[in-house]
C-alpha cells in the first residue's frame, strides 16, 4: 500500500514536470510516435507492390506490428528509464544517491522515472492495433483474454531486457549504443514467425522470447495462436526474473566496490 | 612604449524582441513584435600598451565579455573602431587570429578523451608551427607550468587546475603577441591560481601583452598594470592599479573589539560601516581629512576597546564603490 | 602548392586527433558488428518470404534486394556522421566562439574530424561486417563497378556531411534546433533508402526524391554498388546516377557555404 502511494506521487511529479515543458513534451511525443509508425510503411509498400508474407494479409501483418509498437511504448513508459537513469548515474558516478533512498533501489528508479514521453508511442500503437483489429474482424472473448495474457508476457520480456541492458551498463560504462543490440534482437518479434527457420523460431519463442512482444499476442487475437505461444509465457517471466536478478547482483557488486 | 590595442567609441547593441509571459501576449508577439535595442557596450574608448597586463573588471552583464569578444574578433562592433597591431579584428579575423591567443575559463579547447599533447599537436598543424619552434615552445611552457608528465594523460582524468594549465599552453603554443584571458582562474584552488599568475607575469616580462577579465580581484592586484572598469556598458575607470587604490582617497578600515556595547553610528568622526556583534565593529577613516594619530586619540577618549586592527580598504570595497557611484 | 600542403597537414592532424579520441570507444563500434548482421538476417528472411518465388519486386530481383540491404548498411558505416549534432552543441554552449578564434574554417575542421572518425568506422564497423557478409553469409557484396562505387561512396560521404552541417547551422537561428534535426532524421530514415529501396515507392514519390537530398546519401550509392544499371522509375544508368549525385553534392556544398557566411555574419553580428 505504501508503495502504491509512493508510485502515484512519483507519477504525479512526472506529469507536472511534463506539463511545465508542454511544448517539448508534445513535440517529443509526436516525434517518437512518427518515427515508430513509419516502420509499418515497409509492410504497406510490400503489399502495394503485389507481394505478401505467405498466409498473412496486410492488416494481419500490420496488427502484429501495431501490437509490437504498443508493447514497446508501454514498457518504455513504465520502465524504459531504468536503462538511461542507471547509465547516467554510473557514468557520473552518482549511483550512491539512488542507494541512499529508504526504499528498494529498483522500485525507486522505476517509480521516480516514469516516462510520459512514451505515451505517444503507446497510444499510437493502441490506435493502430484497434484499426487493424477492426479490419481483420477480431472477435471472441477468449481470443481477447489470451491476447491480454500474451501481451503482459511481452511486457515482461521487454522489461527484462531493460534490466539486463541496465546491468550491462554497470560494466560497459558510457556505451549509449547498448539498446541497439536489443532493438535488433527484438525485431524478430515484428514479423510472422513462420518466415524464419526452425532454429530462430525456437530461439525467439523459448530462449529470448521476443516473439511474445508482437507476433504471439497478435496471432492469438486473430484466433489462430501459434502452438508454442502459451508455453512461452513461462520463459517470458523467467526472463524477467533473470533481469531482476542480474540487476540486483550488479547493485550488490557496485556496493561492494564502493564500500 | 607603443600602443597594442586602440579602441575608439566602441558600441555594441543588440536588438531583442519583447516577449510577453502570458498566453495572449505570446500569441500577440507572434504577429507583432516590439523591438528593443539594448546596448551591451556603449561608447567605450581606451588604449592598451604593448607589454602590459590590462585587467577589465565589471559586474556580471556589464559588457566585459562583449568587449573582449570584439577585441578577439569574434564579434563585429556596431560602431566605433578597434585597431590591434594594425588589424581590425573582426574584419581581418583570419589573419588576425594567428597573432593572438585566447583562454576562456569556461570554454575548453582541449579534447576531452585524449591527452593534451595530442590537442597541442593538432594546433601545431592548424597554426602551421614549425617543428623546432613547437618543440622549444612546448618544452618551455611545460617547464613553466610544471606539467611535464600531465600532458601525456587523458584530459578527462586531469584536475581542473591541470586542465587550465594545459588550456594556457594550447593558447600560447604559437607564440601570440597578445593573449586574451576570460575568467582564467575561475574555480581553481589557491596553488593552481598562483602558478598560473606566476606564468602570466613571467610571459609578460618576456614581452607578451595580456588582456584579462576576471571576477577574482586578486588576479588583478597581482598581475595588472592597468585597470579598466566597465559598468552598464560604460567605462567608469581607466588608469593604473595604484591610482585605482587611491581613487577613493586614503581610507583605512579599523576593526575594534569593544569592552562594552556602543550604540551610536559614528565614533570620533569615523563612521561605523559594519557590526559583527554588539562589541565587534568596523570603522572607516579617511586619512586625508584626519590624521590617523588624531583619530586614535579621539577614539581612546570615546570608547574602551580590547583589540584593534588597522587595514587598507579592500579591493572589493573599492570596486563596489566605483560601481555604485556610477549607477 | 604550399597552401594545399598546409591544408593537408591540418586535415591529417585533426583527423588523427579525432581517430585517437574515438579510439577510446572502439568497443562501442563492436555493437555494429553484432547489430548489422542481425538486422541483415531479419531482412534476409523477410524478403525471401515476401518474394516467395515471384521474379521481381520494385524492379529488383531477390538477390539484388538482399544484397541491397547489406550494402546499404555498409554505406552507413562509411558515411555516417554527426556534424549536425556537434555543431548545434557548439553553438548552443557558446563553444563555437573558440573556433572563430582559430585560423581554420570550422567546416573544414568538422570534415577532417569526420574523416578521422570514419577511418575508425572503416576498421571497426565496415571491415568486420563486410567480411561477415562476404564469407559467413556468402553474399555477392563486392562492387560490380569498383571505380563508380568508390566515387559514389565518396559523394555520399560528402553529401551526408554537407546536409548535416547545414542542419547544424540552424542552431544559429533557432533555439529548438534539435527539433529540425530529428524531423530531418525521420524523413531520411524513410527516404534515404535505408528502410526499403526507393524503387518500391510509387513513381511520383521517386520523381520527387530526385530533387531532395535524402536518396543521394544512401539509395543511389547502394544501387551503384550492387551494379544496378537501371535505377528506379527513371531507369538511371550508373554514370547518370553518379552525375546526379555530383550535382546534388555541389548544390548542397554551395548551400552550406551561403548558410555559413550568413551564419557567421549573424554570429559575429556584422553591422547589426
Amino acid at each position: 500500500m505504501k508503495y502504491i502511494k509512493i508510485y502515484f506521487s512519483c507519477l504525479h511529479t512526472a506529469f507536472s514536470r511534463a506539463a511545465t515543458y508542454r511544448a517539448n513534451f508534445i513535440l517529443g511525443n509526436f516525434i517518437t510516435l512518427l518515427s515508430n509508425i513509419i516502420f509499418p510503411l515497409v509492410t504497406v509498400l510490400i503489399y502495394a507492390n503485389g507481394a505478401k508474407f505467405p498466409d498473412w494479409n496486410m492488416w494481419e501483418v500490420l496488427l502484429i506490428q501495431s501490437v509490437f509498437s504498443m508493447s514497446t511504448g508501454a514498457a518504455s513508459m513504465f520502465c524504459g528509464s531504468i536503462l538511461w537513469v542507471t547509465m547516467d548515474h554510473i557514468r557520473e558516478g552518482s549511483f550512491e544517491t539512488v542507494l541512499l533512498k529508504p526504499i528498494p533501489t529498483l522500485f525507486y528508479i522505476v517509480a521516480a522515472n516514469f516516462d510520459p514521453e512514451s505515451i505517444g508511442l503507446f497510444l499510437g500503437g493502441l490506435v493502430m492495433t484497434v484499426i487493424s483489429a477492426l479490419k481483420t474482424g477480431v472477435s471472441g472473448a477468449e481470443n481477447i483474454l489470451s491476447f491480454l495474457l500474451l501481451f503482459l508476457s511481452g511486457l515482461a520480456v521487454i522489461s527484462g531486457m531493460y534490466l539486463i541492458m541496465a546491468a550491462i551498463s554497470f560494466k560497459w560504462v558510457g556505451n549509449s549504443r547498448i539498446p541497439e543490440i536489443f532493438d535488433s534482437i527484438k525485431s524478430f518479434g515484428k514479423y510472422p514467425l513462420g518466415i524464419f527457420p526452425r532454429s530462430i523460431q525456437v530461439l525467439s519463442s523459448l530462449i529470448v522470447p521476443v516473439a511474445v512482444i508482437g507476433f504471439f499476442p497478435a496471432s492469438a487475437l486473430l484466433g489462430r495462436p501459434h502452438r508454442t505461444a502459451f508455453i512461452s509465457v513461462i520463459p517470458c517471466f523467467l526472463f524477467f526474473a533473470m533481469g531482476i536478478w542480474i540487476y540486483d547482483r550488479m547493485i550488490k557488486m557496485y556496493e561492494g566496490v564502493g564500500g | 612604449m607603443s600602443v597594442a590595442i586602440k579602441a575608439e567609441n566602441l558600441v555594441k547593441s543588440y536588438k531583442t524582441y519583447k516577449r510577453g509571459s502570458g498566453f495572449k501576449e505570446t500569441v500577440k508577439s507572434f504577429f507583432k513584435r516590439e523591438a528593443v535595442t539594448v546596448s551591451a557596450v556603449d561608447d567605450i574608448s581606451f588604449e592598451i600598451e604593448r607589454g602590459t597586463v590590462c585587467g577589465i573588471l565589471g559586474p556580471n552583464g556589464a559588457g566585459k565579455s562583449t568587449t573582449i569578444k570584439m577585441l578577439c574578433g569574434a564579434l563585429f562592433p556596431t560602431s566605433g573602431s578597434i585597431d590591434v597591431m594594425g588589424f581590425s579584428p573582426a574584419r581581418d579575423r583570419k589573419k588576425y587570429v594567428r597573432k593572438i591567443g585566447a583562454v576562456f575559463g569556461q570554454k575548453s579547447q582541449l579534447i576531452w578523451d585524449i591527452p593534451p599533447v595530442d590537442s597541442f599537436a593538432m594546433n601545431k598543424a592548424i597554426y602551421g608551427i614549425a617543428d623546432e619552434d613547437y618543440k622549444k615552445r612546448l618544452g618551455e611552457m611545460t617547464e613553466l607550468f610544471d606539467v611535464g608528465e600531465i600532458i601525456y594523460k587523458p584530459t578527462r582524468v586531469l584536475s581542473l587546475g591541470e586542465r587550465m594549465k594545459c588550456e594556457f599552453i594550447m593558447a600560447m603554443l604559437h607564440s601570440p603577441e597578445i593573449v586574451f584571458l576570460d575568467e582564467p582562474t575561475i574555480g581553481l584552488d589557491v596553488i593552481a591560481k598562483n602558478k598560473i599568475r606566476d606564468v602570466v607575469s613571467e610571459m609578460n616580462r618576456k614581452g607578451t601583452t595580456f588582456i584579462l577579465t576576471t571576477h577574482d580581484l586578486e588576479d588583478v592586484e597581482q598581475l595588472a598594470d592597468n585597470v579598466i572598469i566597465i559598468n552598464h556598458g560604460k567605462k567608469v575607470f581607466d588608469d593604473t592599479l595604484s591610482s585605482l587604490k587611491n581613487t577613493l582617497g586614503s581610507k583605512k578600515i579599523i576593526s575594534l573589539t569593544l569592552s562594552k556595547p556602543y550604540e551610536g553610528s559614528s565614533i570620533g568622526g569615523a563612521e561605523i560601516i559594519s557590526r559583527n556583534s554588539e562589541v565587534d565593529i568596523s570603522l572607516e577613516v579617511d586619512t586625508s581629512r584626519q590624521e590617523i594619530t588624531d583619530f586614535l586619540k579621539s577614539l581612546t577618549s570615546h570608547v574602551d576597546f580590547r583589540d584593534i586592527s588597522v587595514k587598507e580598504l579592500p579591493m572589493d570595497m573599492i570596486i563596489t564603490r566605483i560601481y555604485t557611484e556610477n549607477q | 602548392m604550399n597552401y594545399l600542403k598546409h591544408k593537408l597537414e591540418e586535415c591529417k592532424a585533426v583527423a588523427f586527433v579525432t581517430y585517437k579520441e574515438w579510439s577510446a570507444y572502439r568497443t562501442h563500434s563492436l555493437v555494429s558488428v553484432f547489430v548489422g548482421p542481425v538486422y541483415f538476417i531479419v531482412q534476409y528472411f523477410i524478403w525471401t518470404a515476401v518474394y516467395g518465388g515471384s521474379g521481381t519486386l520494385g524492379g529488383m530481383e531477390l538477390e539484388q534486394t538482399i544484397c541491397y540491404f547489406g550494402v546499404s548498411a555498409l554505406i552507413g558505416y562509411l558515411t555516417m556522421d554527426f556534424a549536425d549534432w556537434n555543431l548545434q552543441m557548439l553553438v548552443r554552449t557558446g563553444k563555437f566562439l573558440t573556433f572563430t578564434l582559430r585560423p581554420m574554417h570550422h567546416r573544414f575542421f568538422a570534415l577532417s574530424q569526420k574523416i578521422g572518425h570514419r577511418v575508425l568506422g572503416f576498421f571497426f564497423e565496415f571491415l568486420p561486417c563486410f567480411l561477415i557478409f562476404l564469407f559467413a553469409f556468402r553474399i555477392d557484396i563486392i562492387p560490380k563497378e569498383m571505380l563508380w562505387t568508390v566515387i559514389s561512396v565518396a559523394l555520399a560521404f560528402l553529401m551526408n556531411f554537407y546536409v548535416n552541417y547545414c542542419l547544424g547551422m540552424t542552431a544559429f537561428y533557432l533555439v529548438q534546433a534539435g527539433g529540425v534535426r530529428v524531423v530531418y532524421q525521420l524523413l531520411a530514415q524513410i527516404f534515404s533508402g535505408a528502410l526499403i529501396p526507393l524503387s518500391f515507392f510509387p513513381a511520383v514519390v521517386q520523381k520527387i526524391m530526385m530533387f531532395l537530398p535524402f536518396q543521394y546519401t544512401n539509395y543511389i550509392t547502394a544501387m551503384v554498388w550492387t551494379g544496378n544499371n537501371s535505377i528506379g522509375e527513371m531507369g538511371l544508368t550508373i554514370p547518370q546516377a553518379v552525375l546526379y549525385q555530383t550535382v546534388a553534392v555541389i548544390i548542397t556544398g554551395l548551400l552550406s557555404e551561403v548558410l555559413y557566411r550568413t551564419s557567421i555574419k549573424r554570429f559575429t553580428a556584422v553591422g547589426a
